[in-house]
Parts: structure tokens; sequence; C-alpha cells
């Protein structure tokens, strides 16, 4: 199994709410992945952080939660219950009872998507490249080009701005 | 591809269906609502006034927000890979011709109402671009800016549309800036960044009420941006048809309005003046569809476009979406908004219910 890891990285989140929407619409209404604003004014994207040990599948007492071939966490719509244990557990809070099909649903790091070899869709379209999928190499490495220009903007002083700062 | 995918349905182009839809605006509504519209096989041709398309994410919105490659590594897929085709530079208008912010670019006019004979459907996704400026004293002065142009000079000026001596530079000067939105903050932080000497904001409510949120207020203070919050503009002090200054008068929060908000009242006898050379209005703006009445289209008293949960406007085939019809908004509204109305186009246009 080579393990994706879908990240969402705060500090480049602008609070746009484009993710929640594109995964509103691929989920008629209901976005597993949701903007919070804290007391500070501070907007927090809140979704499945398919944890490596995750707590949900561990607690899980009819194993209704495992993991697919690239990492994901998912649920079992057939065998859940709906007891909430994965939501206590969650560090995150995400499982989600579902009260139409009376069972947690999550993320599920667009697995039909991933099956026609498309990425999970909130990563497509977040406007700030906030949101990254892929091996847990390539995302760092590409988190890392993102800090090394914010760096660098710091760096640029306004004096400088009008010759270095054409983009 | 580093770019946003819109076209985030599908791998590929699908087979044409041989339906063709015009989409007025390239921003994060018309786009959003291209992709979709293509991963369903259909001819999409995208309008815009601008140089590139993008709309606010490439001209207003700051670079260190929204990447520049984000968007134009996104529509330029649209273009190879799904054979989107933009017009730009070219400005839709509905019978009358009317200025607003972003016209600079445009050199020609394309009438709505030849789109809507020339294509199956036509989506209007053309966003809020009228800025308001309060009715005060000296609001007509040189020095006085709407948020949204002074940052849409700076924008198309790193984007090398627009030359670096044709920005509002404020270099040097002593801005203040009118509002706590996001439009205000980004005015603050760009004139902070460009080297302002002084920049100030004014908000009549506090810093509880800003509509950009206490995070990013406290950010540009921790920068330099002396807050003033419980304060308005009463007028503008000109000299030799120049800003110079500005008398501003402290508020206090009354009773809540409509908007259920404690509403700001003057404090009589508390006004200050300040020293500056800038003032920038960022407390709000107004949608802007294709100006006249040629063709009937139904708009609110605010301006908006009226839609159907079709989201069709009152002339049938003629949808719309976004800021045009929701009212300034962000980018994530405007993206959904364009995506269920792309939605309800397919749906309409191959005869579903």
């Amino acid at each position: 199994m080579d393990k994706k890891i879908l990240h969402v990285d705060y500090s480049l989140c602008i609070g746009c709410e484009t993710c929640q929407s594109v995964c509103d619409f691929l989920h008629n209404g209901k976005p597993n992945i949701r903007i919070y604003y804290t007391i500070s004014g501070l907007p927090v994207p809140i979704n499945c952080r398919h944890c490596e040990r995750a707590p949900c599948l561990e607690i899980c007492p009819v194993g209704a939660i495992s993991k697919d071939e690239d990492g994901a966490v998912i649920i079992d719509p057939n065998k859940c219950i709906g007891c909430l244990m994965c939501l206590a557990v969650c560090p995150f809070g995400v499982p989600s009872f579902d009260a139409k099909i009376k069972v947690v649903t999550k993320c599920d790091m667009c697995a039909d998507r991933r099956r026609e070899g498309m990425n999970p869709a909130c990563g497509e379209m977040c406007p700030a490249e906030a949101i990254f999928f892929g091996m847990p190499e390539e995302v760092e490495d590409r988190i890392r080009a993102r800090i090394a220009e914010k760096i660098a903007r710091e760096r640029t002083s306004y004096v400088h701005v009008k010759d270095v700062s054409r983009i | 591809m580093r770019g946003m995918r819109f076209a985030f349905f599908c791998r590929e182009k699908p087979a044409p269906t041989g339906k063709r839809i015009a989409i007025v605006g390239a921003g994060p509504a018309g786009l959003s609502a291209a992709g979709y519209l293509v991963c369903q096989g259909h001819e999409v041709h995208i309008y815009d006034k601008l140089p590139e398309p993008g709309g606010l994410m490439l001209f207003g919105i700051p670079e260190f927000r929204i990447p520049v490659y984000r968007v134009r590594e996104g529509y330029k897929e649209l273009e190879s890979a799904f054979e989107v085709k933009f017009f730009l530079r070219a400005k839709v208008i509905c019978g009358a011709e009317k200025n607003e912010a972003g016209d600079e670019f445009v050199e020609r006019t394309t009438s709505l109402r030849e789109l809507a004979e020339n294509y199956d459907a036509v989506l209007i996704a053309t966003g809020a671009w009228e800025s308001w400026l309060p009715n005060i004293e000296g609001a007509d002065l040189d020095g006085v800016f709407p948020a949204l142009e002074y940052l849409f000079r700076i924008k198309s000026a790193k984007l090398g549309h627009m030359d670096w001596k044709d920005i509002i530079s404020p270099e040097g000067k002593k801005v203040i800036v009118i509002g706590a939105g996001h439009t205000a903050v980004d005015a603050a932080l760009e004139s902070l960044l460009l080297g302002a000497e002084k920049v100030y904001m004014s908000y009549r409510r506090t810093i509880k009420e800003a509509p950009a949120g206490a995070y990013e207020i406290n950010l540009l203070k921790q920068r330099g941006v002396q807050w003033l919050e419980l304060t308005m503009p009463v007028r503008i002090i000109g000299e030799g048809g120049k800003v110079r200054g500005i008398e501003l008068v402290r508020t206090k929060l009354g009773e809540p309005d409509e908007s259920g908000r404690r509403k700001p009242v003057p404090v009589e006898g508390s006004n200050f003046v300040l020293d500056v050379d800038y003032v920038i209005f960022a407390i709000g703006q107004t949608p802007t569809p294709p100006s006249g009445k040629d063709l009937n289209i139904a708009v609110d008293r605010k301006g908006r476009i009226v839609v159907d949960d079709r989201h069709m406007t009152s002339v049938e085939g003629i949808f719309a979406a976004g800021d045009v019809v929701t009212g300034p908004s962000k980018v994530g509204q405007a993206v959904r908004d364009g995506l269920y109305a792309a939605r309800s186009m397919h749906v309409w246009l191959m005869g579903g219910e």
C-alpha cells in the first residue's frame, strides 16, 4: 500500500470556503470539510485527517472502519451501527451521524474520484493551495516550497518591490 | 499541474453534446461553472472585460493569499485541455454603456442580446465591481479612492498589465482606509507593503464586529496599522483639489439595526482631524450585471439579479450566479453558486427536470 495523505495547511488557508463549497456540491449539500470561525475570527477548516493510527478505526466495536489502498480511513455504511464511538474518540470531531441513512459518514478522500484516477476535489480547487494530496514526501516538499515563498516575501521590502516582485 | 482544477469532474474532455454556452465573467463563479459544463460535454465560451481570466482572484485579492499560478494554470488548463475559448478585454453590455471599476482594459463591447441569440444558454457571472462611496463633503477630491480600484491597479501592475507609474502609489504617503472587511484589510496591508508612511484604519463599530474578523485586524495592528475603531468620516479636507486631511467623529453603539448589529451613533462634539494624503473607502460593493435594459433582466433593490431556484433570470435561457446574484461574498460562495447554476443549466439544456 502506498499511503497518500490529504493535508490541510492551516497557515496557508485564507478561509475562502471553496473546499467546503466543492465538497457540498459533490455530497448533495452535506460537506465533509467545513470552515469554523474561532472567537478570535480565525477561519479553521475541519476535516478528516485520515490518521495513521486512527482512534476511530481502533475503537469501532463492529469493525466498520478500515483503510483503503491509498490509506484513506473509510466507514462501511453496511456495518456501522451508529453508536458514535468514533466521534467520541476523534481528536477532530469529524464523524457525522447521517439522520437519513442512520449511519455515521465522513470524508472518504473522494473514494469514487480516486477510483477514476482523480484526486480529492477540495485539494483540486483550493485557490490558496492550502490542501495537498499525494505521497507524503511529495506533499512535504511542496509545503516547504510554499513556506520558502512566504519567507522570501517577508524579506522583500517595499523598496525593492517594483524591481523584483513582478509575478 | 499546480493550478486550480476547475474541470475537476472529469479527467478529460468528454464527447461533445453540440450545445454551446456563453459565460459572462471569468471569476470564480464563471470558471467553476465552465469546469462543470465542459465535463458534461458542452462547448463553453467565456467573455471578460479584463486582459486575463480570474476575476478578483487575480485582480483583487493579493497574491500572498491566492498565488497567481493557481489561477493562471487553472484557466490555462480549461483552455488547452477542455477547449474553453476566452474572449478577453470584451465587456458585455445590455444596451447601455456604463463605466465601472476594471474597465481600463476594455477594447470592445458585445451585447448580451447577441450572446443570447448565438448560444444555447448564457450565464451571467459578472460580480460586484461598483464600489460604495459615501455622500460626504470632499468625497470627490483627488486622493479619494474606492479600495477595489486601489487594489485592482496594484495587482494589474504586479501582473504586468499596467505600468507601475499608473498605480496609486502609497509610497511615503499617509493613508486612511475606511471599513473593516476583507477588502479593507487587503488595502491596508498593501499600503504597508508598498511603503506608506502611515496607515490608519477607521471602522464605525468595534473590532468584535469587524467583518474581516478580529484576527486579521490584530495582525494589521501588530504590523503598525493604527486601528481607529468607533470612528466614522464626517468630511474630507482638501487643498488645491487634493486630499489634505480627514475629519472623523467618534461613535458609540446604540440599538441593533435591521442587520441585527448595534447601530453606530455619532458622539456630538467628538470630532477630530487627521492629516492624510489618501482616503480609501472599503465600505462595500454592489453587483454589476451587464448594463442597460435591452433585455428585461430583473434585479432587486440592491441591484442583485433575481434568479429562480434553477438559477435562471427573468429571461428564459439566461442564468446568473456568483456575487452578481448574492451580493459581495467569498470566493467559495461564488464557486458554490457557479457549480449549482451550471448543473441547472445542464439539466435545462438536456431537457430534464
